[in-house]
């Protein structure tokens, strides 16, 4: 249990020094996780707009086309392809599958995710 | 990185296993929803005609509901088992159960009626 977070201790929770590449992978897992919540959340109000009608919908979608929204649009899909990754291996090591690999698994299933975000903001920014 | 992972002292077994399963079948639908949405639809971004086009396919309104069921149900045990690590009080965790079980039956029961509201409009 030595390893186990304090609430009392939480401004350690933001000390990045003496953590395993472990740690690093579980930091990931939960900071994608309340990022990609806070989207969903936000996805289905604005989503909303489609209740609305073709106008409402359509001005949405014209709006959300400007750049700062499209960056903010590929730091979800970054989040979503990390956490996706990252959650097979924990899936898999949750059943005592490739244990002994994880931080190999880990290291190339972030390179992995690396090369998806790059293909999806190419595919993104380059269609204007 | 040695000991295999294994469910929080709150959490249970069952919450557990069903944020491994339900996390398992979103990588595959958020896979298509990427690839609809980001790769398929020109401009990258899908028009009002494009969705309701899309949901017309009974099979679509069926997997997007779905969808949206696990990603409910996955995202909102992450979000306890986060909370967990500040240690919560047996009242403090029934209020987070019951905020979190009010939240999400209001976002699945709001998304699916959004959904058959698209598909009704083909």
């Amino acid at each position: 249990m030595s390893n186990q977070p304090q609430s009392a201790n939480w401004p350690r929770w933001f000390d990045p020094r003496s953590r395993s590449l472990g740690t690093f992978g579980f930091i990931l897992n939960r900071v994608t996780a309340l990022g990609l919540t806070l989207y969903l959340l936000m996805h289905l109000i604005a989503l909303g707009q489609l209740a609305k009608g073709a106008d409402a919908y359509d001005g949405f979608i014209a709006l959300v086309k400007n750049p700062l929204f499209k960056l903010g649009e590929l730091l979800v899909i970054a989040a979503g392809v990390i956490h996706g990754l990252n959650g097979i291996r924990i899936a898999l090591n949750s059943f005592g599958v490739g244990v002994r690999y994880q931080k190999s698994t880990f290291i190339v299933l972030m390179a992995v995710a690396v090369l998806v975000i790059a293909f999806f903001a190419f595919k993104m920014f380059s269609e204007g | 990185m040695r000991e295999p992972l294994s469910p929080k002292r709150l959490e249970g077994s069952g919450r557990w296993l069903l944020k491994i399963f339900t996390g398992l079948l979103i990588v595959v639908f958020l896979g298509i929803h990427f690839i609809v949405n980001h790769l398929v639809a020109p401009g990258g971004l899908l028009t009002y005609a494009d969705v309701v086009a899309y949901f017309q396919n009974p099979i679509i309104v069926v997997m997007e509901i779905s969808f949206l069921v696990l990603v409910v149900v996955h995202s909102f045990l992450g979000l306890r088992s986060i909370l967990l690590d500040l240690d919560p009080s047996p009242m403090v965790l029934r209020v987070v159960n019951f905020v979190l079980v009010i939240i999400g039956t209001v976002a699945v029961i709001y998304g699916a009626w959004l959904a058959l509201t698209i598909a009704s409009r083909g």
